[in-house]
C-alpha cells in the first residue's frame, strides 16, 4: 500500500513538473494522470491538491464534468462503440447490444468478468462513412454488423498477440518516376490504410521502384477508402478505391516498371489498360480515372469547390515546403507587406465570411471587435472542439491542412493585435493533435511562430515593424522578432465546450459551463482579455480570401452566405464523405449528385442538417439552398456541418429521440430548462417511441421544446429542441402513428415484431446466429420466431440469404 | 444610463443587473439562484423578464441593464415561463414540504411537530400545535379513523406512528386540556391557558362585536364554535337536543367515546365563551327572523338527521347535500350563510367534519372582516409519494429503530406519558425543515405551480446527510443553484462543496468523498441561510418559526 502511494506521488510529481501547479493546469494534469493509471485514482487527486493550487472542489468538479475522465479502473482494452448519427442510423445501437452480449455483461456492468474489455458509447469517432464503427484501443473496425461482434473481439485479441509492424519508409528519393498517394486521415486509417501503406512501402522497396510513396491528408472520398492514387507523368491519375493490402502489389506493378526481380512479371501487363481492369486487378478494387466522365468519382468531386480543402489529397499534411509550393503563406506575406490590420479586417468583411461554427456570426465584425479593444493581451483561439455526432470536418481540416489553419490564425493575430494563439482540440482526435503540434513545431523552427515569428508588433500602433523585405526565395517570414505563438489545449470530452464561453471556462481550468453573454469573449474572453474565437473551418478559409481577394470569395454563394461550406455527408447515400460545396447549392444536388442518391433503392426521406442543434428537412424541400437563413427558416441549421441523409427506413421519432438524448446527455446542467426540460422531453419521446404516448404528450413536448429554447442561456440549450420541433413540424404524422402503436419505418423496437415468411429455405443461418434461442434449428424447414424470446436484435434479418425475415407492426 | 421597466424610466448605474435596476423602481422579481454578495451565474430562470425590443427572455438576475433597454416584468407569457421553470425544478425536487401524515389529515394537523414536542416531553406545547388545526383533540383521539397513520412513511417499515393516540395524549390530562387555546385575535399576547382563572365571561372574548349563530353541536358545530371564538366573535350554538354533542353523543357508544372526554371538550368551548341554546328547534320563521336578522353570520352544522333545514329554509341542494362553495363553504347564493359537516356531505369522518367546522368559521371570520367569504388557502405542498425500501435507512437515521408501541392499558386506556414520549420519538420527521422560508415553495405557491405537470419517469433516491454537527443535507431537494458552492469557495473552506457530474445528474456534495463536517467548517450557518430550498437546513431547530409565521 505504501509502495502504491509512493508510486502515485512520484508520478504526480513528475506530471506537475511538466504541467505546473496553477489552477489552469488542472485538465492537462488530470489527462496525464489518467494516461498513467488508466483512471484517476483518488490518491492521485488528493495528492495533486496537496502539491498544487488546485482545490479539492475544483478537481472534483472538473474530473466529474468531462466524460474523458474515469474514476474507476477499466478493462485492459476499451471498446468504443460510436454513437454518432451516421452510426446510429446504420444500427450502432444493435451493435452495442451485440457486443455486450458477447462480453456477457450484466445490465449495470461495462467491464467483462476477466477485466479484458470495457465497453463504452462515444459521441462520434468521426468516421461516419464507415458506419457503424467500433474502435478497440487504436484499432478501428468499420461497417460492423451485430453478427460480427464476436469476430471483432477475437480479431482484436489475435492482433494483440502479433503486433503489426509499421513499415519502414524505404522509397528511394532520387529519380522519382511518380507518386503513389495514400490518404492517412483518421477514416482512412480506420479503414486499413496504414496496412495498405505498409504493404505499399514493402512492394516499392522490394521491387526497387523509384516512386514517392506519399501520405496525404483526408481525400474526402471517405466512402471509398482506403484509396490509392497513382500519379505518373504522362498518364492520367488513377484512383484505386477500397483497396486491400494483399492487392497492393498487383496494382503498383501495373503502373511501375520494377527495377529488380519483378521486372518480368511487370512487363506482362504494362500498357494493357482495359485488360487490367478485367483480369489483372483484384475484383474487389474499384478503379476510377479522374478525368473519366460520369465516373462516381467525378460526380462526387465535380460539384465541389475546394477552398478550405484546397489541394485536397495532394499535399503531405505536415510538409511545409509543399504547403509553400502550393501558395501557402502567400496570404500572410501579402498582409504583412501590403496591408494594415484594418485592411485585413476590411477584406474579411468584404468577403462576407461568416463563422462556420454554426451560428454564422460575421467574421470580419468579430475581428473588428477584438481589434478595437485596448488591452495588453489578446488571444486567438481556434475552436476545434467539434463534438457533433455525425460531423468530422474540423478533424479532417486539422489533420490534413494544419498550416492553412495556422496561417489563418496568424493573419487573425496580425489583424487583431494578438500574441497568443491556442488550438482547442478534442482529445478524441489524437491524430489531429499530433499533426497540429508537429506543424506548430515546424513553424517555430522556420521562424513563423514563436520567438522569431513574423509579427514583431509595436504594441501601441499595432503595426508590424518589418526589418527586411520578404522575398520568394526565403522562407516567407524572414527574421523578425517575436509576436505570435500557438499552443494546444486538448478538450476532455464535453460537447458544450464547443460553445465559446464554455470553451474559455475549460481552458481556465473550470467546469465547462457557458456563461451569459454579454460580455462577449471579443471584449472579455480568456482571463478577462479580448479573445477571438473562430471555428477551425473559418480559419482555414482566411488565407484563400486574402490571396485571391474578397471579391473572388464573395462571388461564390448566396446573398447572405458567401463562399463554401464543408459538410460531412453520411447516412443513407451511396457515396458519403467529406465535401466542400459552394453556398447556395441545393440539398438535392448534394444528395443526388455528390452522394449518388439513396443507397439500396430506398426512398429519400429527409436530411438531418446541423447535428443536434439542427433539424430534419424533408425530401419535399430538397430544393432548399445551403444558406444560413434559409436553413434556419426551414427548421434546420447550418450547424457545424453534419449532413446525414435519411431514407424511409428511418423513423423520425427515433431520430428526434437520438439527437435529444445526445444533447440531454451533454447538457452542462446549469439552466433549469436545459437540465430538466430536455430530460422530460426525452422521457416523453421514449414514451411515444414505445407506443405509450397520448395526444396530450405531443402538446407537452412542443410546449417544453419552445420554453427550453426560450429559457436556456447558451446555444446548446437554445437549439437542443430543434430536432424535436423540426420533426414535429414536418413529420407529425409519424408521431401520431406512434400514438396509435405503429412505427411506420419499423424502427422502434417496442412497436415491431419479426417473422419469417414461407420464402425461408431452411438454411438455419438465423437459428445458428440467434442470440436468444428464439428460432428453433430446423434444417430444410420453414423457420419461425418465438416472439416471447425474440430480443429484436435484427441479426436474423441480416443473415438471411433470401430476405425471408420480415419486420412488421406488433399486434396490439 | 436610462432604462425602461414596465413603462417606467429609471436611471441605472453601470454594472447593474436588470433586477437591481427594477428594484430601484420597487419592482421585485422572483429569483432562487441569486444571492447577494457572491459570484453569480443565472441558473434557475425564475427571474425571466422580457426585452421588448428583441423579444428575448432574459435572466434579470445576471443580465446587465443596458442603456435604452425596454423591459417588461409582468405578463402572461412571463408568468408562464417562470411557472414552468418552477414546475421543472419541482419535477426534480424530491421532498415533502409537509409530511404525508399531515397532508392526509383532513384537518391538516401538524403531526410531526406534535410528535417532536411530545418526544421532548413538552405536552402543553404539543397541544397548542394540535389546537391550531383541531378543536377536539381528545374526542378525535378516541374516534378518529386516522387516515394519517395510513399515510405515515413508517407504515411500510415497522408500523405507522400511533398518531391518533399521541394526539389524545396531548389533551388527556385534565389541567392540560385548556392549554393551547390561542391568543384571542387582536387581544394582545395573553393566552387563556396562561391564565389559571379561565375567563367565563363571553363579553371579554367577543372583541369584534360580531355574533355568529351555529346550528348544531356535533363535531363540525363545536369546531366552528371554537374557531369563531378564537377569531374574536361571539358564538351561539343551537341544538334541538337537550344535550350538546350531536352525533358524538347520540350515535357513538360510550365504549368508543367516553362521555367524560366529550364533556371535557364541550366544557372547553363553553368556557371559552360559547353560548349553548339547547332544546331549540330551528323553524323557518326563527331562521329568517332571528338568525338572519340578529346574527352577523350563520353556520349550519346540523348534520343529517336532526332536521331538514335545507328544505325548509329555501337553500339549494345538490347530490351530496346542501350546496356550498367548495372553497368558502358559503351556501349557494346566500351571503353570510355557511355550512359544514354531514349536511354538505353525508357520512363523513368526524375529523373531516371538524376540519370543515374550522374552515367554515375561518371563512365566516373573513366575511365578517371583509364582507367576502375567505377561501381557505392551502399552501403549495411538494410531495414525492411512496418511500422506497432502499430509502428506509435514510429516513431511519433520525429516529430509533423500534416497532410501533401498543399502550399497556390498551387503546381505550391510551398511552402513559412515558409511552407517548417513546412512541413520538419514532417519528421520522418527514416534514421539511424549511417550510416557511423555502423560496421554491413560496414561488411555487405564488405562481400556482403543479409539481406533477412535468413529472419524470422515475424519481431520484432520497438521501439525508446528518453527519455534520448542525447541518442536514438532503441532496434531492437541491435545485443546483450553486450558492453554497460559491460561499464555501469565497470563504476559503479547505474542502468546501462542489458540483459533481454534469447535466441532469449533476449534484452538489463534498469533493473527493470528504465529510460535511470537513466541508463546512465555518460556513455551516451561512449556507443554511442562503440555500433557497430545504436542501441545506439546520438539524437542531426543525420547526423553523412555523407557528410564528
Amino acid at each position: 500500500m505504501k509502495e502504491y502511494s509512493e508510486n502515485i506521488h512520484k508520478t504526480v510529481d513528475r506530471i506537475i513538473a511538466r504541467r505546473g501547479t496553477s489552477v489552469t493546469a488542472v485538465i492537462p494534469i488530470l489527462q496525464d494522470i489518467q494516461q498513467e493509471f488508466n483512471h484517476l485514482p483518488k490518491e492521485a487527486l488528493d495528492y495533486t491538491c496537496q502539491v498544487t493550487e488546485i482545490s479539492p472542489a475544483r478537481i472534483e468538479g472538473v474530473a466529474s464534468f468531462y466524460s474523458q475522465f474515469r474514476r474507476h479502473k477499466t478493462g485492459e482494452h476499451i471498446i468504443s462503440v460510436c454513437a454518432g448519427t451516421a452510426c446510429h442510423v446504420k444500427g450502432s445501437g444493435l451493435v452495442y447490444d451485440a457486443i455486450r452480449r458477447e462480453m456477457k455483461l450484466d445490465p449495470n456492468e461495462n467491464t467483462d468478468a476477466d477485466g479484458i474489455f470495457t465497453i463504452e458509447k462515444v459521441a462520434c469517432l468521426g468516421c461516419c462513412t464507415l458506419a457503424p464503427v467500433v474502435r478497440i484501443d487504436t484499432v478501428t473496425y468499420g461497417h460492423v454488423m451485430p453478427e460480427n461482434a464476436g469476430e471483432i473481439l477475437s480479431d482484436f485479441l489475435k492482433r494483440r498477440k502479433q503486433p503489426v509492424k509499421a513499415g519502414s519508409n524505404a522509397a528511394p528519393s532520387s529519380a522519382v518516376k511518380g507518386e503513389i498517394r495514400i490518404g492517412l486521415g483518421s477514416c482512412c486509417i480506420a479503414s486499413g490504410s496504414q496496412e495498405v501503406k505498409t504493404e505499399l512501402e514493402k512492394t516499392v522497396a522490394e521491387a526497387g521502384i523509384r516512386v514517392d510513396v506519399k501520405q496525404v491528408g483526408c481525400v474526402g472520398i471517405c466512402n471509398q477508402v482506403p484509396i490509392l492514387e497513382i500519379v505518373k507523368p504522362g498518364e492520367n491519375t488513377a484512383f484505386y478505391a477500397r483497396i486491400k493490402p494483399e492487392e497492393v502489389k498487383q496494382v503498383v506493378l501495373s503502373h511501375f516498371r520494377p527495377e529488380g526481380s519483378y521486372r518480368r512479371f511487370k512487363s506482362r501487363v504494362v500498357g494493357m489498360f482495359e485488360n487490367m481492369m478485367a483480369d489483372e486487378e483484384p475484383r474487389s478494387v474499384q478503379k476510377y480515372m479522374f478525368e473519366q466522365r460520369d465516373s462516381p468519382l467525378s460526380a462526387f468531386l465535380g460539384p465541389q469547390v475546394n477552398i478550405a480543402t484546397e489541394n485536397r489529397g495532394i499535399v503531405r499534411p505536415c510538409d511545409i515546403s509543399e504547403y509553400r509550393n502550393a501558395g501557402g503563406f502567400e496570404a500572410l506575406k501579402k498582409c504583412l507587406e501590403t496591408m494594415s490590420p484594418q485592411d485585413v479586417i476590411d477584406e474579411i468583411k468584404a468577403s462576407g465570411l461568416r463563422g462556420r461554427g454554426g451560428a454564422g456570426f460575421p467574421t470580419g465584425r468579430k475581428w473588428q471587435l477584438v481589434h478595437d479593444q485596448v488591452s495588453d493581451e489578446k488571444y486567438i483561439i481556434c475552436n476545434g472542439d467539434e463534438g457533433d455526432p455525425g460531423a468530422f470536418m474540423d478533424r479532417m481540416l486539422l489533420e490534413s491542412y494544419p498550416y492553412r489553419i495556422i496561417e489563418g490564425m496568424i493573419i487573425a493575430a496580425y489583424a487583431t493585435g494578438s500574441h497568443n494563439g491556442l488550438f482547442y482540440i478534442r482529445a478524441e482526435y489524437p491524430l489531429a493533435v499530433q499533426r497540429i503540434s508537429e506543424a506548430i513545431q515546424v513553424c517555430r523552427d522556420e521562424g513563423i511562430l514563436g520567438d522569431s515569428g513574423p509579427l514583431a508588433m509595436d504594441h501601441r500602433s499595432q503595426i508590424p515593424i518589418r526589418k527586411s523585405p520578404i522575398s520568394n526565395h526565403q522562407p516567407p517570414i524572414p527574421d523578425h522578432r517575436i509576436s505570435f505563438d500557438i499552443r494546444i489545449f486538448e478538450g476532455a470530452g464535453a460537447f458544450v465546450c464547443g460553445e465559446e464561453t464554455a470553451l474559455i471556462a475549460s481552458i481556465e481550468g473550470n467546469r465547462g459551463i457557458p456563461r451569459l453573454r454579454p460580455p462577449y469573449p471579443a471584449i472579455q474572453g480568456i482571463y478577462g482579455k479580448p479573445t477571438l474565437i473562430n471555428n477551425t473551418e473559418t480559419f482555414s478559409l482566411v488565407s484563400w480570401i486574402i490571396r485571391k481577394g474578397s471579391a473572388e470569395f464573395a462571388r461564390i454563394g448566396t446573398e447572405g452566405s458567401k463562399g463554401t461550406k464543408v459538410f460531412a455527408l453520411a447516412g443513407k447515400v451511396k457515396r458519403g464523405g467529406l465535401i466542400e460545396v459552394p453556398m447556395g447549392i441545393s440539398i438535392k444536388k448534394i444528395v443526388e449528385e455528390i452522394g449518388g442518391g439513396i443507397a439500396d433503392d430506398r426512398q429519400f426521406k429527409a436530411v438531418q442538417i446541423g447535428g443536434p442543434s439542427g433539424g430534419c428537412i424533408p425530401a419535399a424541400l430538397a430544393d432548399l439552398p445551403i444558406d444560413f437563413e434559409a436553413l434556419t427558416e426551414a427548421g434546420g441549421m447550418m450547424g457545424s456541418g453534419g449532413l446525414v441523409v435519411l431514407d424511409d427506413a428511418d423513423c423520425m421519432v427515433d431520430i428526434a429521440h437520438y439527437f435529444l438524448s445526445f444533447t440531454q446527455n451533454q447538457s452542462c446542467g446549469q439552466c433549469t430548462f436545459c437540465r430538466i426540460g430536455t430530460r422530460r422531453m426525452l422521457e416523453l419521446l421514449e414514451k411515444i417511441r414505445s407506443g405509450e404516448g397520448v395526444a396530450e404528450d405531443l402538446e407537452k413536448l412542443q410546449h417544453l421544446a419552445k420554453s427550453t429554447h426560450t429559457g436556456s442561456l447558451c446555444g446548446l440549450g437554445k437549439t437542443a429542441p430543434n430536432p424535436v420541433l423540426s420533426t414535429l413540424r414536418y413529420f407529425r404524422h409519424e408521431y401520431e402513428a406512434h400514438l396509435k402503436g405503429c412505427c411506420p419505418a419499423g424502427k422502434c423496437t417496442p412497436l415491431i415484431s419479426y417473422s419469417i415468411t414461407e420464402e425461408c429455405i431452411g438454411c438455419t443461418k438465423c437459428a445458428q446466429r440467434c442470440p436468444s434461442d428464439a428460432i428453433a434449428f430446423k434444417p430444410y424447414e420453414v423457420h419461425s420466431i418465438d416472439r416471447e424470446k425474440c430480443i429484436k436484435c435484427d441479426i436474423c434479418r441480416q443473415v438471411c440469404p433470401v430476405e425471408a425475415v420480415k419486420v412488421g407492426s406488433i399486434e396490439r | 444610463m436610462r432604462i425602461r421597466i414596465d413603462h417606467k424610466e429609471v436611471e441605472a448605474k453601470e454594472g447593474m443587473t436588470i433586477m437591481q435596476a427594477a428594484a430601484l423602481l420597487g419592482i421585485s422579481i422572483p429569483a432562487l439562484c441569486y444571492h447577494e454578495g457572491i459570484t453569480h451565474h443565472a441558473s434557475c430562470m425564475v427571474c425571466m423578464v422580457k426585452d421588448l425590443d428583441s423579444g428575448r427572455m432574459l435572466p434579470s438576475c445576471e443580465y446587465p441593464a443596458l442603456d435604452g433597454m425596454n423591459i417588461q416584468t409582468h405578463s402572461h407569457e412571463i408568468h408562464e415561463i417562470r411557472r414552468e421553470a418552477l414546475e421543472l425544478l419541482l419535477s426534480d425536487h424530491v421532498g415533502d414540504c409537509e409530511a404525508p401524515c399531515r397532508r392526509s389529515c383532513p384537518a391538516f394537523m401538524d403531526i410531526p411537530e406534535m410528535n417532536r414536542l411530545i418526544a421532548a416531553g413538552r405536552f402543553e406545547e404539543a397541544l397548542k400545535v394540535v389546537r391550531e388545526e383541531i378543536a377536539l383533540p381528545l374526542i378525535l383521539g378516541y374516534i378518529c379513523p386516522a387516515p394519517c397513520e395510513k399515510a405515515c412513511h413508517r407504515a411500510s417499515i415497522d408500523g405507522a406512528l400511533s398518531i391518533c393516540l399521541l394526539k389524545r395524549s396531548t389533551a388527556d390530562e385534565g389541567a392540560r386540556l385548556f392549554a393551547g387555546i390561542p391568543p384571542i385575535a387582536g387581544n394582545g399576547s395573553d393566552t387563556i391557558a396562561a391564565d389559571p382563572g379561565f375567563p367565563h365571561n363571553t363579553g371579554t372574548l367577543n372583541t369584534s362585536g360580531k355574533k355568529v349563530a351555529i346550528i348544531g353541536t356535533g363535531p363540525s358545530g363545536l369546531s366552528a364554535a371554537f374557531y369563531t371564538l378564537r377569531s374574536g366573535h361571539q358564538a351561539v350554538l343551537f341544538d334541538q337536543h337537550k344535550e350538546a354533542g350531536g352525533m358524538l353523543r347520540y350515535h357513538i357508544t360510550e365504549e368508543k367515546l367516553p362521555r367524560k372526554a366529550l364533556e371535557a371538550e364541550i366544557r372547553v368551548i363553553s368556557q371559552m365563551g360559547a353560548e349553548f341554546r339547547l332544546n331549540t328547534l330551528i323553524t323557518r320563521e326563527f331562521f329568517d327572523n332571528v338568525l338572519l336578522r340578529e346574527y352577523h353570520a350563520v353556520i349550519i352544522a346540523s348534520g343529517r338527521e336532526e332536521q331538514q333545514i335545507t328544505d325548509d329554509f329555501g337553500l339549494e341542494l345538490d347530490e351530496h347535500g346542501l350546496k356550498v362553495s367548495r372553497t368558502t363553504l358559503e351556501a349557494h347564493h346566500h351571503r353570510g350563510i355557511f355550512a359544514c359537516g354531514n349536511i354538505i356531505r353525508k357520512r363523513q369522518m368526524a375529523v373531516r367534519s371538524v376540519a370543515q367546522g374550522k374552515a367554515a368559521a375561518l371563512s365566516a371570520d373573513h366575511y365578517l372582516k371583509t364582507g367576502k367569504p375567505g377561501p381557505a388557502h392551502q399552501m403549495f405542498n411538494s410531495s414525492f409519494g411512496r418511500l422506497l425500501e432502499t430509502e428506509f435507512g435514510e429516513y431511519l437515521k433520525e429516529s430509533p429503530a423500534a416497532a410501533r408501541l401498543e399502550p399497556a392499558k390498551g387503546f381505550t386506556g391510551g398511552f402513559t406519558e412515558a409511552e407517548a414520549i417513546k412512541e413520538a420519538a419514532r417519528c421520522m420527521n418527514c416534514d421539511c425543515r424549511k417550510p416557511v422560508t423555502c423560496k421554491l415553495r413560496i414561488y411555487a405557491d405564488e405562481y400556482q405551480a403543479h409539481q406533477k405537470r412535468f413529472a419524470g419517469n422515475e424519481r431520484k433516491l432520497i438521501s439525508k446527510s446528518l453527519q455534520h454537527e448542525f447541518v442536514v443535507y438532503e441532496a434531492e431537494k437541491c435545485i443546483k443553484c450553486g450558492i453554497c458552492v460559491e460561499i464555501t469557495k469565497s470563504e476559503h473552506e479547505l474542502q468546501g462543496l462542489t458540483y459533481i457530474g454534469r447535466g441532469f445528474d449533476v449534484r452538489i456534495n463534498v469533493p473527493l468523498g470528504g465529510s460535511m463536517e470537513g466541508a463546512l467548517v465555518r460556513t455551516g450557518k451561512k449556507v443554511i441561510e442562503a440555500c433557497p430550498t430545504g436542501a441545506l437546513a439546520c438539524k437542531i431547530n426543525h420547526n423553523e418559526k412555523r407557528r410564528d409565521s
